[in-house]
């Protein structure tokens, strides 16, 4: 991320040709010149509206606000959380299960491996694949994430190659491996990490399961999206 | 001053259906409470409208530079770029998408600026079907209706509403239960994710420094419309841009607390160009349409501080007048307080008199995540307005004007209304002459006191201090 308070304002010469959008862009800088302009950019820091404080104890914050967002928060360590999935799947009587390991993220293949091995053990079958079939009829999918935010309880997923965007979307239950190590504070300190060019093509911040009020305003979980989250929080 | 006589009237029937008012009295309040309950756990949230109102004020004020930057950053990404100067061209934008690509089936994120350009009818015109994926708008499309809120689409209809449409337009059992209602509608759209081949959404900011689009839901729906079909076709208004990556959480900390009271929407997304080649899915193709459609001339007139607008809906859970009336009667895709002032001004003067459907309390004011002064560009909109009423009104506005600044006719004035307003024996008037008829015909009006304040003073207080 740039640190210059100035965005870049010189790049229209990259879109290139004269097409209607050229033309209107010319004429709407031509009609706007006279208009006064006092307000300045403020600074880019976001420093001082901060929601965490640094000294925050950011796990505990983390599943507080992930568990009012409506998510079930398991705290694991390697040595249950293979267990604590089975007991999910086994609870959701479920047969078909997508893993999906992403480097970056808690569910290394390793991690994916043993966990295929453990749920074949216990009667399910556990896939990999994302074709339409496997999305459409799991009863969950097991994830990992890039980032968690301990302010609003909220889990960070992004597109990649052999990751499908779907598998945290789809499938009724999502399951996502976390590690304590990615929290951060607050949306604040998860947007500066971001870098501002090599961007993944499609970032979620998920926050609690799909929900919706429209019907008289009472609250209903899993419209389009997964109606359970269960987060798993490696220690 | 009255307001026209379709919008009266229009007012007069939206209040009279008690079951819609009191659905709309209800949800709109209980989103009132929501937000200030959340508001009330948020740190700094005056610095933070602070900061949001500022960013967007620097981007109207400097908004060729950044759509610029935009438009060169989200091409360098892979999207390609249109522009439409008005509804019809961004119809016809879509629709030649569609044909181009054979592609049939469209399924749609909640997107009032596709509302506003009239899209569905468009699409359906030239042969692609459009299946609204939101719950409220699904429900909206196959009853045939009008949102009547911008964030909450059916906030005017109760459950069992919702169950007769989608017994009848669904063929499922008749069931009032929100569970059921909403699991039928999500295993019959499932259907349509899995076979459609166009996407449509909205999109809540784009950012320049990034050619990013930020798209907010809560259901889903707007990431199955972004994954699912090969093409994805975002429709953005030109004014909503935000300058920096950073500036975005910003917004993001202010819009779902502003609309519903959450501290996030269930799903953010962050959408950077088209699926890259590794990317098992996702749309091959994105595509953005630029909308004006009237958004220019805002941006370069005496009320461009509209444009700040992020259409959270908080001025309109929080406007007593919107709560009383609902969103039909505004007769508007945009209602309550922001809509009464982008409506005159996307649509024309035929919407002017929305100006006046407030009492200007400012509690819109209060609620707006990014502080435009509704309330003060209300009373804009009503000068500008004013200059082109009837002759003969604003030759008789300019004499109450001239009479109120001079004493004499001030008194001369008194004396007249005490001739001409009867007393019915109370102290009050229940029958007006000539013009006061039709008000009087609704409201009593209290008769000028016998004497007035001026000649008990004059006569009796005066010598006393």
């Amino acid at each position: 991320m740039s640190t210059d308070p100035q965005p870049p304002s010189t790049a229209a010469q990259a879109a290139g040709g004269a097409g209607p959008l050229d033309a209107f862009l010319h004429a709407l800088r031509r009609r706007t010149e006279a208009a006064p302009r006092p307000t300045p950019l403020p600074d880019q820091s976001n420093t001082a509206l901060r929601a965490v404080r640094p000294a925050e104890e950011l796990v505990a914050r983390f599943a507080a606000e992930a568990i009012a967002a409506g998510c079930v928060v398991h705290r694991v360590t390697e040595a249950n959380w293979l267990a604590t999935v089975k007991d999910i799947v086994a609870s959701l009587s479920a047969r078909l299960v997508l893993v999906q390991p992403q480097s970056g993220t808690a569910l290394t293949a390793e991690r994916a491996a043993a966990l295929g091995n453990a749920l074949g053990t216990a009667g399910c079958s556990a896939v990999s694949k994302w074709d339409d079939d496997t999305l459409f009829n799991c009863d969950a999918a097991v994830t990992g994430i890039v980032a968690a935010i301990a302010e609003t309880g909220t889990l960070v997923c992004v597109s990649g190659p052999a990751v499908a965007r779907g598998a945290s979307l789809i499938p009724p239950v999502h399951i996502a491996l976390l590690d304590r190590t990615q929290i951060v504070g607050d949306l604040f300190d998860y947007f500066d990490r971001l870098a501002s060019t090599g961007l993944p093509a499609n970032i979620n911040l998920i926050t609690g399961p799909s929900k919706t009020a429209d019907i008289e305003g009472i609250l209903i979980t899993g419209v389009h999206g997964p109606g359970v989250v269960h987060v798993l929080l490696l220690e | 001053m009255s307001l026209a006589r379709d919008l009266r009237a229009r007012i007069a029937a939206a209040t009279t259906d008690r079951r819609v008012v009191n659905a709309v009295h209800l949800a709109a309040w209980r989103k009132v409470d929501a937000r200030a309950e959340s508001f009330a756990k948020l740190p700094h949230v005056e610095a933070l409208r602070d900061k949001a109102a500022q960013i967007r004020q620097h981007v109207i004020e400097n908004l060729p530079r950044y759509l610029e930057c935009f438009v060169a950053r989200a091409t360098a990404l892979g999207a390609q770029v249109h522009f439409a100067p008005d509804g019809v061209a961004a119809c016809r934008i879509i629709a030649q998408i569609a044909a181009a690509r054979s592609l049939s089936l469209a399924v749609k994120g909640k997107s009032m600026t596709s509302e506003e350009i009239g899209l569905n009818a468009a699409l359906e015109a030239a042969g692609v079907r459009v299946v609204e994926t939101d719950l409220g708008e699904f429900i909206v499309q196959i009853d045939h209706d009008r949102p009547s809120h911008i964030i909450t689409p059916i906030i005017h209809k109760d459950r069992r509403q919702v169950a007769r449409a989608m017994a009848r337009e669904l063929g499922c059992p008749y069931t009032e239960d929100p569970a059921e209602l909403t699991q039928i509608a999500r295993r019959h759209l499932r259907d349509i994710f899995r076979r459609c081949d166009l996407g449509i959404t909205g999109v809540n900011l784009g950012v320049a420094e990034t050619g990013t689009l930020c798209l907010i839901t809560n259901e889903g729906n707007g990431r199955m419309t972004i994954t699912r079909p090969r093409v994805h076709v975002a429709l953005l208004g030109i004014d909503k841009i935000v300058p920096r990556l950073t500036d975005l959480p910003v917004f993001l900390k202010l819009l779902a607390r502003s609309s519903t009271g959450q501290p996030m929407g269930a799903y953010t997304t962050l959408i950077n160009g088209p699926k890259r080649p590794d990317d098992p899915d996702g749309p091959g193709e994105l595509h953005v349409v630029l909308l004006d459609n009237g958004r220019s001339d805002i941006l370069t007139g005496p009320l461009r501080e509209v444009l700040r607008c992020v259409r959270c809906g908080a001025c309109l859970n929080a406007c007593p007048a919107y709560r009383n009336i609902g969103g039909h009667a505004y007769s508007s895709v945009y209602p309550g307080p922001i809509g009464s002032l982008l409506s005159p001004l996307l649509y024309g003067h035929a919407y002017d008199d929305l100006a006046r459907v407030s009492s200007l309390c400012g509690a819109c004011r209060l609620a707006c995540p990014v502080q435009i002064d509704i309330p003060e560009l209300l009373v804009r909109l009503r000068a500008l307005a004013s200059a082109r009423q009837p002759r003969a009104k604003r030759a008789l506005l300019r004499l109450w004007q001239w009479a109120m600044q001079n004493p004499w006719a001030y008194r001369l004035g008194q004396r007249l209304m005490r001739w001409f307003l009867p007393d019915d024996g109370d102290g009050w008037t229940r029958h007006g002459p000539g013009l006061l008829r039709a008000w009087t015909d609704t409201r009593d009006l209290p008769c000028p006191a016998v004497r007035s304040f001026r000649s008990i003073w004059e006569n009796e207080l005066r010598d006393e201090h």
